[in-house]
């Protein structure tokens, strides 16, 4: 476990017992957000929010920015889609291999939203097809990759029913499916798991377990507040939140507080991780000492 | 127990005996069809009632309506009622699709900046009476047909650019940027976020405003006498304190607007099938 607060550059090379990092995929440096209130004060959002993504040799990535309600996980998220620019600092991202980044534009990364939008006057096989097809893929191909995503998610039968005909899960993976249309390497899952019983939780966290396995390309970016679904599934886990001051009282302004490498820790993409002694040590870790605090 | 099981299945028990009566009543409950025609036909009654048992001396009785009906349908030329009926539907098309098509376009130019005050002008001469503007369009048209038609699509468009560019305003911010993280240029955006998913909103607009139309209609016909139609007919019949003939017109606007309603959801159903699952939903 390594304290990353005010850390704003990639591990220089592999961590200590941790799978093989390769080049960076995805930066923050230094990101500030603020914004203007009514009374002519200024919220602070972010404050010098650094983190970085590496490339793992050979492995599915699924990252979790954790953190609790109002600790500025939404703005992240927001300005790391492009979505929103930050007051201050950059998200940079890889571009193309190598270590050459550029600054990230709305449209390189993929967001599945909490509500699950989707284009309601598109039956769900169009809602697949159509958004691969702007991105410039063939639609004969566009329909069979669509099909062959329904299937694999046993969505076939809501083929060619309407967005408004789907219930909530069935919803959440047409979202996702859409993003994974446009083959892009970066996904953001705002609150996947918000309101889901433990069985959904479950099915969601096998889902994005399957989608990044199949492909190493794919990195998964997760949103969340729910600190055992975070472990469960991730990689990394990013715990966002507020530094205290003297007196006891939060700084204004969140940022990374700590990260929690899950591959070092040894126990990332165990099978029955939830049964492991280290798994409910961190977990006991961030709900009682680490939380509290942010 | 035997005599029960022996009762026809479709006599309903006796605690459920006023059953589509209390379904009338519920708040927010869903009615069955026996209920839903009961409903009808309890306001039919009820308004018959009214009408004929009404103390206001003014209103005719049904009777005298339909001797007027008799009346003008059996009269030829600018005196019959087909002739006046066809002369405002005419117009009433005509100037609704014109309407649409010019309140679209604006609604919709919205969404960029640099049409927003134009936009916002427009929206603020709905506060102006139509008939302000007479000098205006006796200028650019001749009296008759083309200032009828000119008159009623521009009071119309003020209205309906007003609806239209609520329902833009409406579309949730999380729509614009689904569509933008999945990469779409702005002509995507604005084609798959603002035009296709609200063209049902829009048929609900015209539909709502179709009802405006007909007040103006009537106003416009009161200038324009020269042609005929229903306002026309009203003016004339009502300045002779002639209620029963009137009455009859106002009938007939009833009847043609309870049609073009539903026309539109019949548009709507044919072209939206999503939109009439969604109002369900």
């Amino acid at each position: 476990m390594e304290n990353k607060a005010n850390n704003n550059a990639c591990a220089p090379g592999p961590l200590t017992g941790a799978a093989e990092m390769l080049e960076p995929l995805l930066k923050l440096e230094n990101i500030s957000r603020e914004f203007p209130m009514n009374d002519g004060t200024t919220f602070v959002a972010l404050k010098d929010l650094s983190l970085c993504i590496q490339n793992i040799k050979d492995k599915p990535q699924i990252v979790s920015l954790l953190g609790p309600s109002g600790s500025g996980k939404t703005t992240a998220l927001r300005i790391i889609a492009g979505l929103d620019q930050p007051t201050a600092g950059q998200v940079l991202i890889s571009n193309g291999g190598g270590d050459d980044m550029r600054r990230v534009r709305v449209g390189d990364v993929g967001v599945v939203f909490q509500r699950y939008p989707l284009f309601e006057d598109l039956t769900v096989l169009n809602n697949l097809v159509e958004p691969a097809v702007r991105a410039g893929m063939k639609k004969d191909e566009a329909k069979e990759k669509a099909l062959r995503y329904l299937d694999e998610f046993n969505l076939v039968r809501q083929g060619m029913a309407w967005p408004v005909q789907l219930s909530g899960g069935q919803r959440q993976r047409v979202a996702i499916l859409q993003q994974l249309m446009q083959d892009r390497h970066f996904i953001i899952l705002d609150e996947p798991f918000s309101g889901l019983d433990p069985v959904n939780i479950t099915n969601v966290i096998n889902i994005i377990n399957r989608i990044a396995n199949e492909h190493t390309l794919n990195t998964f970016i997760i949103i969340t507040h729910d600190v055992t679904s975070a472990l469960t599934i991730s990689d990394h886990v990013y715990l966002l939140g507020r530094e205290r001051d003297a007196g006891g009282q939060p700084i204004p302004g969140s940022r990374v507080m700590k990260e929690y490498d899950l591959i070092a820790e040894g126990i990332a993409y165990h099978p029955d991780i939830e049964d492991l002694p280290r798994f409910a040590e961190i977990r006991k870790e961030i709900k009682l000492v680490e939380f509290p605090k942010l | 127990m035997e005599n029960i099981s022996a009762k026809p299945a479709a006599v309903l028990p006796a605690n459920e005996a006023g059953y589509p009566f209390r379904e009338m009543v519920r708040v927010y409950g869903s009615l069955g069809a026996f209920a839903r025609s009961h409903i009808v036909i309890v306001w039919v009654i009820l308004i018959a009632l009214v009408w004929y048992f009404n103390p206001i001396r003014a209103l005719p009785f049904p009777g005298e309506v339909l001797a007027a009906f008799r009346r003008m349908l059996g009269a030829d030329g600018a005196q019959g009622m087909v002739y006046n009926v066809y002369v405002t539907l005419k117009l009433n098309i005509v100037g609704m699709l014109i309407a649409s098509v010019i309140s679209l376009v604006v609604a919709y130019l919205s969404v960029i900046p640099l049409f927003q005050p134009f936009n916002k002008i427009i929206q603020w001469l709905r506060y102006i009476p139509i008939v302000g503007f007479n000098l205006v369009f006796l200028t650019l048209f001749t009296i008759g047909w083309p200032m009828k038609v000119a008159m009623l699509t521009t009071g119309m468009s003020f209205f309906l650019v007003t609806s239209m560019t609520g329902v833009i305003d409406s579309i949730p911010r999380l729509k614009y940027e689904l569509a933008k993280v999945l990469g779409y240029n702005d002509w995507h955006v604005f084609w798959s976020v603002v035009v296709r998913p609200t063209l049902p909103a829009m048929i609900d607009m015209v539909a709502q405003n179709a009802a405006m139309g007909w007040v103006m209609i009537t106003a416009i016909e009161t200038y324009n006498r020269t042609e005929g139609g229903i306002g026309s007919q009203i003016y004339a019949w009502s300045s002779t304190n002639n209620l029963p003939e009137v009455y009859a017109y106002l009938i007939v606007i009833g009847v043609i607007a309870v049609l073009e309603d539903w026309i539109f959801v019949l548009i709507k159903r044919v072209l939206f099938p999503y939109s009439l699952i969604a109002e369900r939903a």
